[in-house]
């Protein structure tokens, strides 16, 4: 299995969406539209009040090979959280769906945190404009820290198969001190929940279904989901979690999984099909994360973020069967 | 109306010295019913820190059965750890509400952390106690119950009661947070989920008792007790603003339910108002009944929602 590299295909600070959101293009997420793919992405501005991010939706409608930009979104596509909900300070990511020709996002929100820097929860919205912009169901979230998965539940990707929503997502662990961080750093896992209505979740056991293989504090980000050759397959991101900022040798590489019951997970990065850029001037030589794979065509692609966690756009790559 | 005759003020924490996490506040009673004495669960508060900010904790005094204005001992110790960093328990429990299971005691708590835009969010937790209620080990590092779609943040008060083999969790939700003075305020209202299993919790998600003052009316302590006919819920409420003091703080209300579910209002039934003068006079909060040999006693909060402890009510005739 081979993924042929496409280059970065979008650059926010070529071609900004949104006001005040010059740089980042996180988490690039696909939906398929009979002429265009549209690319929902997490962009940044500095809040002025406290000179801390704010993450927004935003868009880009590409043609189907994915090779030219044929709009970007012109307004923001989800209003801010209310003061004190888990969506107060931003979205990221968005993971967006048809489920019977309706168009819903589930939302990571964030909610800034006094001893640890942040608290997340995943939330549901809802498109009435087919995909231009969306509305909350409700102020709180749809699945949150819970017994056994005590923060920074986030992440999810679902996908709608036999009736069943099936959500992969991430919850941390207890936040941890280490000696080479100034401050505590989080180390999550990947979980599944399972749902009839996609509002409602199956128990949160704290089960991680993904092995590590950095050891027992390895972070693990952004599960994507296929069905493929009759078989489940996952890609995720994956990387230390102390030091991984600027350190190339620790910071996030793409692993993958894949099952036959989506209930056990094999865990093999060497089949993954992909990985970082020989060359170290490319946009994605030092790091590759939040990777999300889709159909389109007849085709398969991925879409994922390079250096610098997507600061300077995201771009993608295309299944050589 | 229903005639308490107030028996004083039962415990200050201020009286106790050796216990550096209980400096004052007495807050929440809740009672469990041992052989010689009643145990009173209650959240206290060390100094705040240099910031003006308060940890809570959660404690218990143990008063004479015989008499209960007599404290016969009050623990050496909190009888629950703080969470660790970024858990939702890591600024406080407060408050806690105790109920037996089996051979152990049950707790389920209000986990306190500290936010950047508003002051703090509440979720709650659940702990166990094989040792007689004396120390609670958590059954987890998360709460078993947060928030949801429609109750968005501020998860607290538990009331936890068990009927006909079914958990019923008594709590408030909070809806909002409005700012006055330069201060968030969060504004609540009473709500309640059950369960089969008291770890898995299907939600009610409407408000049981309808606001009466104004609209934002806050209210807290849904204090459910059932004398074998009906059920009756003490609780109490303020105004959203101005509330530290006599004119617009704490009442205790009361509503009744042939169900548990289905719930009328009716406050000039409570029959327990602030005093003239003394500790109680400027509000009255946190009510918890609770029957011991035939007779029917409420503990609750005077001024300053519990700073200076709790005192006693005995009711005079029947619910």
């Amino acid at each position: 299995m081979t993924w042929r590299k496409l280059g970065r295909i979008y650059d926010p600070v070529r071609t900004p969406s949104l006001p005040n959101c010059t740089e980042f293009a996180q988490s690039p997420q696909a939906l398929v539209f009979d002429s265009f793919v549209r690319i929902y992405f997490c962009t940044r501005e500095r809040d002025s009040r406290s000179g801390k991010f704010l993450s927004h939706v935003s868009f880009v409608d590409m043609s189907p090979d994915l090779r030219s930009i044929i709009r970007t979104a012109e307004r923001s596509v989800l209003k801010p959280g209310d003061t004190g909900c888990f969506d107060e300070h931003g979205i990221f990511p968005i993971n967006v769906l048809r489920v019977n020709d309706r168009i819903r996002g589930y939302t990571t929100g964030w909610s800034r945190r006094v001893s640890v820097s942040v608290e997340t929860s995943i939330g549901l919205v809802v498109s009435h404009d087919d995909g231009e912009t969306f509305e909350r169901i409700g102020p709180g979230p749809v699945l949150t820290r819970s017994l056994f998965e005590p923060c920074l539940v986030g992440d999810g990707f679902v996908q709608h198969w036999n009736g069943t929503f099936h959500m992969w997502y991430i919850f941390g662990l207890p936040w941890k001190q280490f000696p080479d961080s100034h401050q505590p750093e989080r180390i999550y896992k990947i979980g599944h929940v399972t749902s009839s209505d996609g509002i409602h979740w199956s128990q949160q056991s704290g089960r991680q279904i993904v092995s590590d293989v950095l050891g027992d504090d390895e972070c693990q980000a952004l599960p994507t989901v296929i069905h493929r050759n009759g078989r489940y397959q996952m890609w995720f991101c994956y990387r230390y979690a102390s030091d991984f900022r600027t350190n190339p040798e620790r910071g996030y590489r793409l692993g993958y999984a894949h099952s036959d019951d989506l209930i056990t997970w094999t865990r093999d990065d060497r089949e993954a099909g992909i990985d970082v850029s020989p060359d170290a001037d490319d946009w994605d030589s030092r790091m590759m994360c939040y990777p999300h794979a889709f159909h389109c065509h007849g085709l398969t692609y991925l879409l994922y973020n390079g250096n610098e966690f997507g600061r300077y756009g995201f771009g993608a790559a295309v299944m050589d069967d | 109306m229903l005639k308490w005759t107030k028996l004083g003020k039962v415990f200050d924490p201020a009286a106790y010295t050796g216990r550096p996490w209980m400096a004052e506040f007495a807050q929440a009673p809740c009672a469990l019913v041992l052989n010689d004495c009643v145990r009173v669960y209650f959240s206290c508060r060390p100094v705040p820190d240099a910031n003006g900010q308060y940890i809570s904790y959660s404690a218990f005094v143990d008063l004479d059965r015989n008499d209960l204005r007599t404290v016969r001992q009050v623990s050496q110790q909190p009888v629950l750890e703080p969470g660790g960093i970024g858990t939702f328990d890591e600024f406080g429990t407060y408050p806690v509400s105790v109920i037996r299971n089996g051979d152990s005691i049950r707790a389920y708590y209000g986990g306190w952390t500290r936010c950047e835009s508003v002051p703090f969010d509440v979720a709650i937790g659940v702990a166990d106690s094989s040792d007689g209620g004396i120390t609670f080990q958590k059954r987890g590092h998360g709460p078993v119950l947060a928030s949801s779609v429609d109750e968005p943040f501020v998860l607290s008060g538990p009331k936890i009661r068990r009927w006909n083999d079914r958990w019923v969790l008594y709590y408030i939700a909070g809806r909002k947070w409005i700012v006055a003075n330069n201060r968030p305020e969060p504004v609540y209202r009473i709500r309640m989920a059950v369960s089969d299993n008291g770890l898995d919790w299907t939600r009610s998600n409407r408000d049981l008792i309808e606001a009466r003052i104004e609209p934002d009316e806050a209210q807290a302590s849904p204090d459910v007790f059932h004398d074998g006919h009906k059920y009756h819920m003490f609780f109490c409420y303020r105004f959203s603003t101005d509330y530290r003091g006599r004119a617009r703080g704490y009442r205790i209300g009361y509503a009744s339910s042939d169900d548990g579910t289905n719930w009328v209002r009716d406050d000039s039934r409570a029959g327990l108002d602030v005093s003239d003068v003394g500790w109680d006079s400027e509000m009255v909060s946190y009510p918890h009944v609770f029957q011991l040999d035939g007779t029917t006693y409420m503990m609750y909060l005077g001024n300053g929602v519990g700073r200076h402890g709790f005192g006693l009510a005995v009711l005079e005739g029947s619910l």
